[in-house]
């Protein structure tokens, strides 16, 4: 079994390494596709069935029609915002921040930076 | 489930750190679980009010980020080590933990240099919700908005916003306001710290609270003694009846009773 999760690890791997979304993309989503990926920010992971579970808990104002929900459930999985595994009921959706970019000093900045706290071992 | 609360200021200097350290024992002292954050990284301070320094820190959330270790072992448990101050020692037995940023230089560097996995911090964050059994969640943010602090603010069920009456302070809490709201947060505070003796705080609360139209939790007082504290000890929880702590208090009253 121990190949069936790396290989999901795996496919999991590759499909963050593609993209995601940042803190501040969220803030610009429609009302809807924000509310899934509030829930799945701290959800971190849910099959179909929990999605579903979840939206009908929600407030009656906030409620989403299964089509909705499909259809927003595709777009956010097309851009890679949510990672989509298995498909229909059995599909388990994760979600995919970007990865914050490193700083963009020349690198000669961090060598003289870090040969400077080298020679400090309590730094 | 546990609430995520965010202190965040847009500025630096307004004494979040300090404000947040303060609350969650506060909190904690209510026989909460308690979590603390430091997701400060580029500038990490509030371990020094839980009386830790670069030689006794053990795992940080930097170890975390670099996949050094899990979310579990950051953990600094403040109840069972805090009894070394007034004000730490009441804490003793108490549920709150510290999850602290490193204060290395090289360790800051390397996350400024390389950034990091943000799905893996938020993991770490829900994580770590779980396994304590949380019953909040307090994260100190880095002030102005970065990556890691609209995260903060994305997952939290509360933003608490500190400023100072400063009319720089209330422009960026204009911003930080607006991001709140188009990230629906469900619930929003302010609250102001080293305003002036002297000033009519219920004009100030009312002009404050009609401008952000939120609730302004409490006004803290600019004072000496917390000054001179020097973020050495909770001042809140060694000098109970001092005004600042006393408005403290109701900001901590505000988190324990929202729905």
């Amino acid at each position: 079994m121990a190949g069936v999760f790396d290989r999901l690890q795996k496919e999991i791997d590759n499909k963050q390494k593609e993209g995601g979304i940042t803190a501040l993309d969220l803030a610009n989503l429609p009302p809807a596709l924000r509310r899934i990926m509030r829930l799945m920010l701290r959800q971190l992971q849910m099959n179909y069935p929990e999605l579903c579970k979840a939206i009908e808990e929600m407030p009656e104002d906030q409620h989403l029609s299964r089509p909705d929900l499909d259809e927003a459930l595709k777009t956010l999985s097309q851009q890679a915002w949510l990672i989509q595994i298995g498909k229909g009921e059995k599909a388990v959706y994760k979600v995919n921040l970007r990865r914050k970019a490193g700083s963009n000093l020349a690198g000669g900045i961090w060598s003289e930076l870090d040969a400077k706290l080298k020679d400090n071992p309590d730094a | 489930m546990g609430k995520i609360i965010s202190i965040h200021s847009f500025r630096g200097g307004t004494g979040k750190s300090n404000s947040t350290a303060n609350l969650a024992a506060l909190v904690a002292l209510q026989d909460k679980r308690v979590g603390i954050v430091d997701t400060d990284i580029q500038s990490p301070g509030i371990h020094v009010l839980f009386g830790l320094d670069a030689k006794n820190m053990g795992k940080t959330i930097n170890d975390f980020l670099h996949g050094k270790c899990e979310i579990g072992e950051v953990a600094y448990p403040v109840g069972d080590k805090a009894a070394n101050s007034p004000g730490r020692s009441n804490l003793a037995g108490k549920k709150l933990w510290l999850f602290p940023s490193s204060i290395h230089g090289r360790e800051i560097g390397q996350i400024l240099r390389e950034g990091y996995d943000v799905n893996l911090l938020n993991t770490g964050l829900q994580t770590l919700m779980k396994e304590f059994e949380l019953d909040y969640l307090f994260i100190d943010t880095h002030p102005g908005l970065n990556e890691e602090t609209l995260l903060s603010i994305a997952i939290s069920d509360m933003l608490i916003i500190i400023l100072r009456p400063d009319n720089q302070d209330f422009q960026g809490t204009a911003v930080t306001v607006d991001i709140a709201r188009s990230l629906d947060v469900p619930k929003l505070l302010l609250m102001v710290n080293k305003a002036v003796p002297g000033y009519d705080y219920n004009d100030m609360k009312n002009q404050i609270e009609g401008a952000f139209n939120a609730q302004l939790a409490g006004i803290m007082p600019l004072n000496f003694e917390l000054a001179n504290n020097a973020s050495k000890d909770l001042f809140a929880i060694s000098t109970p009846n001092h005004e600042w702590s006393r408005e403290l208090k109701k900001v901590a009253d505000a988190i324990l009773s929202a729905d």
